[in-house]
């Protein structure tokens, strides 16, 4: 299973949202991540075949999405960000109607609905109408719908947002089940939940990728680049509006500043191993929105 | 199975039953009202709603008769018998009548078909009461069936009307199939359902309006991206989407008729479905038999509502937002109730007896034809190809328009 990006771009109008990004995926889950409006929407659309690229061809396993057409789509399991549901529908009915959409015959479906309803925790609920679920129930209904015809290549966007940290645990590990053996594409701008399950990370800035690569070794990065240092709070205070600040922590009177920078900020700083946060912040903070940061990728 | 997922879709909103249910009351009410508004008199005086209903259809009992020649020419003679007496002829400055037994013995129990006698000597456009059979001159015969040709005629030859050569040629040889002599009788409850066949036009509104959303009802609730990118998403269940509407339309369009049918006809009964229209008015130039004018008028009625349904489903493919299509659809619906036809013929007129509201009309006495070439056709059959035609060429575009959407 491959599948190619090749020179995709998203024009609207004279912006452009993706902007020539080329990249070969294989099994595996992909953290996509990106401040908002950095592109990853889209090219999950694309990806998906819900929006046309302005340039350049996906394809899956050498043979483009055009080619393939309804072949392609029994490959694909998309969960959108904030997408809504038929509220008068039940759980059940819902996950039925999506089965029969994704061609699905009618034993398999009813097996397979029954299955990942619970598996996502909803079978007690299966009967109810979508309408009186909570934000929580609606998105692991989501996923389960996107699951449905076991696909190749799972896009999840932003599948976290908006719930709390019990749900997102739950939520991650339900991802991390449904990853084997699969391409995963998971959006988000929360760092924590890519940096748990994702085995790669695509960082997307002003439409194109920026960097890409396995988990820990894209924080090499920024080796050398972050440095924690206990200071006062006025100290802090000039530091905050001075560096590039990803974490600030009052201890006994004192601050702990942790500080992505070149170099040390000062004597007593201590060097120490990055994170996706960093990385992220380092990109995305609002010092490297203000000067360009130069593309790694 | 996706049709039926579709069809699930559509019927629990509730606003689809809402809609429905206010749009069925509706043609039940105003199907329904002139069996309730319905009065009639005697001697004794007014009877009202079904109690007037049932004396009227006793007093037709004796009129289910063949109008020949003979049966005509005995009729007026009956009546200018009556004004013979000067004790019968009331007298009010402006014109005679008959008063007393005369009347209510000799006259009220048939005066519509006295009436409809008479408009046949009338002249066009001219309105005459049972009066004026006094005047006529009988003594060689009614020549009823003469007198209907030649105003039928005449009727071709206002100048109002333009009517090309072909056009008359093809009224008159329309006018020939006609079977006479006219078998008579009581047609109550047909003659209702004719005269409010555009109260229909408010269901064909209401069933468009629940079948605005189908596609983009998806747009605003963000659910297109997750069917567009299912496997059938951009093919069969596009299929499924219109089918689930047109079958909602189809099922929803005959509860409104059987409404608007069984109503009139369980009040003031079905007799009369196998007599000749022209029995309504003597220049109707259709051969249809009442029921037959009933159905194909439903005909024409069906087809603007898969016209106007396909017309829905394409703005609906083509719009975000279930009210915008009702922005675009609603003043095509209702814009033409306050056109009214102009007294003369031209582009005007025939457009606007296409129009959706106006199709609900059958005009069956006005004459109204089209001529392409050297090919005439009347209203009906150009409102049945026209209408099918948009059906045919909208309806795919609803199709390749949800395909194209890009959700963005």
């Amino acid at each position: 299973m491959e599948l190619q990006l090749h020179h995709v771009s998203k024009q609207y109008g004279k912006k452009c949202a993706v902007n020539n990004v080329n990249a070969v995926l294989l099994p595996g889950v992909y953290g996509l991540l990106g401040a908002n409006g950095a592109g990853k929407t889209t090219l999950m659309r694309m990806i998906c075949g819900v929006l046309k690229p302005s340039a350049g061809s996906i394809s899956l396993n050498g043979k483009t999405m055009e080619t393939l057409g309804e072949r392609y789509y029994a490959h694909i399991g998309y969960m959108p960000q904030e997408f809504g549901f038929y509220p008068d529908f039940t759980a059940r009915e819902f996950m039925l109607y999506m089965a029969a959409v994704k061609g699905m015959d009618k034993k398999r479906a009813k097996t397979r609905t029954e299955d990942l309803l619970d598996m996502v925790n909803l079978s007690s609920a299966a009967d109810q109408k979508i309408k009186s679920f909570s934000g929580g129930m609606k998105q692991r209904l989501g996923v389960a719908q996107a699951e449905l015809n076991n696909p190749s290549i799972l896009v999840l966007d932003e599948p976290t947002a908006g719930l709390d940290p019990k749900e997102r645990v739950r939520f991650r590990n339900l991802i991390s089940n449904f990853a084997k053996e699969k391409i995963v594409i998971l959006s988000t701008h929360i760092v924590a939940d890519v940096s748990y399950i994702a085995d790669t990370i695509l960082m997307m800035k002003q439409g194109r990728f920026l960097l890409q690569g396995e988990r820990d070794a894209i924080t090499e990065n920024i080796k050398g680049k972050v440095w924690e240092l206990l200071v006062d709070e006025k100290t802090a205070a000039e530091f905050n509006s001075k560096y590039s600040v990803v974490n600030l922590h009052h201890e006994n009177g004192m601050v702990r500043l942790r500080i992505i920078e070149e170099t040390a900020p000062s004597q007593n700083a201590q060097n120490v191993e990055a994170d996706l946060e960093d990385l992220f912040m380092y990109y995305f903070g609002e010092k490297a929105e203000k000067q360009e940061v130069p593309y790694a990728g | 199975m996706l049709v039926k997922y579709e069809l699930l879709k559509i019927l629990r909103k509730k606003s689809t039953l809402l809609i429905m249910a206010v749009s069925l009351i509706l043609t039940a009410f105003l199907f329904g009202l002139p069996a309730v508004q319905y009065q009639t008199y005697d001697q004794d005086g007014v009877m009202k709603g079904m109690e007037g209903i049932a004396f009227e259809k006793q007093q037709y009992a004796r009129l289910s008769v063949s109008l020949s020649e003979e049966y005509i020419t005995k009729t007026i003679r009956e009546v200018q018998k009556l004004f013979e007496s000067p004790d019968n002829v009331g007298y009010d400055g402006k014109e005679t009548f008959l008063i007393g037994d005369a009347y209510w013995k000799g006259i009220a129990p048939r005066e519509k078909l006295l009436r409809f006698i008479a408009g046949t000597y009338s002249k066009p456009n001219e309105s005459l009461g049972y009066d004026s059979l006094r005047q006529l001159d009988i003594t060689k015969g009614a020549f009823f069936y003469q007198k209907m040709a030649e105003k039928r005629e005449a009727l071709l030859l206002d100048p109002a009307r333009a009517l090309s050569k072909e056009q008359k040629e093809y009224w008159s040889r329309m006018a020939h199939k006609v079977k006479t002599p006219l078998q008579y009788g009581y047609y109550g409850g047909w003659e209702v359902i004719i005269s409010c066949f555009e109260i229909l036009m408010f269901a064909l509104l209401a069933i468009c309006i629940v079948i605005a959303p189908v596609f983009s009802g998806e747009y605003q609730a963000g659910t297109d991206a997750v069917i567009l990118a299912a496997r059938y998403g951009k093919t069969k269940l596009v299929a499924a989407k219109i089918a689930a509407a047109l079958l909602f339309g189809t099922a929803a369009f005959v509860l409104h008729v059987l409404t608007a049918c069984v109503l009139p006809l369980a009040a003031f009964g079905a007799e009369g479905w196998n007599l000749p229209i022209a029995i309504a008015n003597s220049t109707i130039p259709y051969p249809f038999t009442f029921l037959q004018a009933v159905l194909v008028n439903i005909g024409v009625i069906y087809l603007v509502l898969l016209a106007m349904m396909s017309l829905t489903l394409f703005l609906s493919a083509k719009m975000k937002s279930p009210y915008q299509v009702l922005v675009v659809l609603i003043p095509i619906f209702l814009i033409p109730i306050f056109l009214t036809p102009g007294n003369t013929a031209g582009i005007y007129n025939l457009i606007l007896f296409l129009l959706p509201y106006r199709c609900a009309m059958p005009e069956f006495g006005k004459y109204i034809s089209y001529q392409f070439g050297g090919a005439v056709f009347d209203v009906l059959t150009v409102r049945a190809v026209l209408y099918l035609l948009i059906t045919m060429l909208i309806l795919p575009l609803a199709r390749t328009t949800f395909k194209k959407h890009q959700v963005a």
